[in-house]
């Protein structure tokens, strides 16, 4: 009978799994995600492309705020800068989106040296704070930068191809998105495994025993910021490529405080809790739509008066009842459950 | 074998209107309703909503279109042009309207741009007639409403012609978004087409609710004639800093300040302000339109009621009107060739009539004026329907 899990060798410890059944699991997993849009709708596939994108974004987040412990609200704006720098490339320089993609990743990296070498003394509240006003700070250049950034009026982003295909909608968006946080996912699983990904774990922990370690915090917590908004900017282009359309509305305050609930609620520092926060979270809304749908006659008065704000109140309900039971999040569940059948029938 | 044969064409026949547009049965037709359920702008989706179900219940209640009786299905989206996204795919996709008619704001509609097109879907922007929606011209796309511009430029025209205030200094504060660029427009073209002394414009950030520096700015310059962009309690803290400061106040709002909502919220400053709305706000046919609500909808809804409401009341009539136009064989091509050819469609009074046979597609331009007395909360109408 199996009593424990030991790994013995370093390379035991950073292998990214030594379990057959982890490994057959996720092929089955990944194989079921290519064959979805020969089963599913087109509105399921737009869901599951909203998924993933959630998904790169979360993983982004997690890098800085899980694994580094450096709090950010500025998501939404190092998606803005992600989703403008890919649509201004590919919509005013006719860059291919296979280049402009991952430019505006680059551009979001560089931007967020901006916010990241003030940001090096700070941490918690204070550096959430900071982030969040170079969320304002991004939306207001965007405004006023009008030459570059189309300002109100925002960009209509058409005409991305790969190969001759059409990327923005249907099966071929869902399989670009679904290639990028496929890629997202490994190089953040791998560099967890790293010295770089063993220092930011260190610095989250505690900094100043990072740095007597020989840590060097100045370099770790930038490049923490650098990667983690590379990742997120990528999301921003993504998400650009599927609305087809942007403009400073898209990204209000809201994502950035929804994309720190897609963390905590899957569990911070874990990336396949950010992966499962992100599932989560992005069909909570629709799991309740469906919910009400069985409980009410859609077209009575009280639906159509009352529903949509109930609907709301149900969606924060859930996620508060949710860290008041399982503060450990999505990823604690899962480990109580792997624990569970593990010690079957000898659970506790 | 003649039977056989009628059989087999009749077979054919109702296949082919199996695979006709979809959303269209034989006993019913469809229509989508994205908007702003929740949030703090909520009471507009409401209001829509509601305006939606007065005309779809009214219509019915007539025998339908030709016929077929029309369902609205609505979808959240939260004010959020991403959820606006998803929830037109989800309109589509799942519950597979006909057309659309209700659209949420701006930035919410041209998000859904892509997917009306490659749809062609009939739709009529009604919420959100900015300059967006119908520059370029999409062809399944309408619109109706005045544009910002032209509401301001009603306004200054009005206070400049008929309320002569002494020294006028014209002042403008608006948001820095798109909204606030097309009352800029309309501010700079009656400033220049009256002559009349400019006081500057001052900029601020959607969602700013303090704006004491930005109306001590104006009262140094001597602003006495305000053009305020403001929208909400955004106007209404504008209103109350004038106050503050004890400025003497010619203001002219956008239309959302005619809202009940809003006039709780601006009316406690005390100035008899002005709005130029395309809607009816007072009169014989809009007390006849509360009278035909209350047949359909509950207290409640009336009580919710506002000028959202009758703007999509009018626009599911004229869409109504295009598919009956079509007969039997109700389809998108047909709805929107006959939305194309709509010309002075009487929506009773409620606003003027609608024409969308222009380039633009764009009808319900024409803008009356209205001032509150701001201590009954209630409008006065100044001028008639008029295009500027």
């Amino acid at each position: 009978m199996r009593t424990g899990h030991f790994q013995e060798t370093t390379g035991q410890l950073i292998a990214l799994t030594d379990s057959p059944a982890v490994i057959g699991w996720t092929g089955v997993l990944i194989a079921g995600l290519l064959a979805a849009p020969l089963v599913v709708g087109n509105y399921e596939l737009t869901l599951m492309v909203t998924v993933l994108i959630a998904v790169v974004g979360a993983v982004g987040l997690n890098l800085l705020t899980g694994t580094t412990g450096l709090i950010s609200l500025g998501q939404a704006g190092f998606l803005a800068v992600g989703a403008y720098g890919n649509a201004v490339l590919m919509v005013d320089y006719g860059w291919p989106v296979w280049l402009s993609l991952p430019a505006g990743g680059v551009v979001s990296a560089l931007i967020s040296l901006l916010v990241g070498i003030p940001s090096l003394r700070l941490k918690g509240l204070y550096l959430a704070i900071t982030t969040l006003a170079f969320s304002f700070i991004v939306s207001h250049v965007i405004l006023y930068a009008e030459p570059i950034t189309h300002g109100p009026n925002g960009i209509f982003v058409n005409g991305a191809k790969i190969l001759g295909v059409n990327v923005q909608k249907g099966p071929a968006l869902y399989y670009l998105t679904l290639f990028v946080a496929v890629c997202v996912v490994l190089m953040v699983l791998n560099m967890q495994r790293t010295r770089l990904g063993r220092g930011w774990l260190a610095i989250r922990d505690h900094d100043i025993a990072a740095r007597a370690m020989g840590i060097d915090l100045t370099r770790y917590k930038l490049l923490a910021f650098v990667v983690s908004s590379f990742i997120v900017g990528i999301a921003g282009g993504l998400l650009s490529l599927q609305i087809r359309f942007i403009n400073i509305d898209v990204f209000g305050l809201i994502l950035s405080i929804e994309a720190l609930a897609i963390i905590i609620l899957g569990g911070m520092g874990s990336v396949a809790g950010a992966i499962m926060g992100a599932v989560f979270l992005t069909l909570l809304p629709e799991a309740i739509r469906i919910a009400f749908n069985l409980i009410l006659t859609p077209g009575s008065a009280f639906y159509s008066t009352y529903v949509y704000e109930i609907r709301g109140v149900a969606y924060g309900a859930v996620i508060v009842a949710f860290l008041r039971f399982k503060p450990d999040g999505l990823i604690g569940l899962w480990r109580d459950a792997r624990k569970y059948w593990s010690n079957w029938p000898l659970a506790y | 074998m003649k039977h056989l044969a009628g059989a087999v064409i009749a077979a054919l026949m109702g296949s082919a209107a199996m695979a006709a547009d979809p959303g269209v049965t034989d006993t019913e037709i469809r229509i989508g309703d994205v908007n702003i359920m929740t949030g703090p702008a909520s009471f507009i989706g409401r209001a829509v909503s509601i305006g939606s179900k007065i005309a779809a219940d009214e219509i019915n209640a007539a025998g339908g279109v030709n016929g077929r009786k029309i369902t609205i299905v609505t979808e959240d989206d939260g004010y959020i042009p991403a959820r606006s996204f998803q929830a037109l795919t989800k309109l589509l996709e799942v519950d597979e309207i006909f057309a659309l008619n209700g659209t949420s704001g701006t930035a919410n509609v041209l998000a859904m741009m892509p997917l009306i097109e490659e749809n062609n879907l009939p739709t009529i922007v009604s919420t959100a007639p900015n300059e967006l929606v119908y520059d370029p011209v999409r062809p399944s796309v309408f619109t109706l409403g005045a544009s910002y511009s032209d509401a301001f430029y009603a306004q200054l025209k009005y206070i400049h012609e008929n309320t002569q205030p002494e020294n006028p200094v014209y002042g403008l504060i608006r948001q820095d978004d798109d909204f606030g660029l097309a009352v800029e427009h309309g501010y700079e073209r009656a400033v220049k087409d009256f002559g009349v002394k400019d006081g500057g414009i001052v900029r601020f950030k959607k969602g700013t609710s303090n704006f004491a520096a930005e109306m001590i700015q104006m009262r140094a310059a001597g602003v006495n004639v305000l053009a305020n962009g403001g929208i909400i309690s955004g106007a209404a803290n504008i209103l109350s800093e004038a106050r503050k400061l004890g400025m003497p106040l010619e203001s002219a709002q956008v239309w959302s300040e005619d809202m009940p909502l809003s006039v709780n919220l601006a009316a406690q400053a005390g100035y008899d302000y002005y709005v130029g709305d395309y809607v009816a706000l007072t009169g014989d046919d809009y007390d006849a339109f509360v009278e035909k609500a209350k047949q359909y909808v509950t207290a409640d809804d009336i009580a919710a009621m506002n000028r959202y409401t009758l703007v999509t009341y009018a626009a599911l009539h004229a869409m109504a009107e295009a598919m009956g136009q079509c007969g039997q064989d109700l389809t998108r091509a047909c709805t929107v060739e006959n939305l194309r050819k709509l010309k002075d469609f009487e929506v009773g009074g409620i606003m003027a009539p609608i024409s969308f046979d222009n380039d633009k597609q764009l009808s319900g331009t024409a803008i009356a004026v209205y001032q509150l007395d701001a201590a009954s909360k209630t409008f006065t109408r100044k001028t008639d329907f008029a295009d500027y």
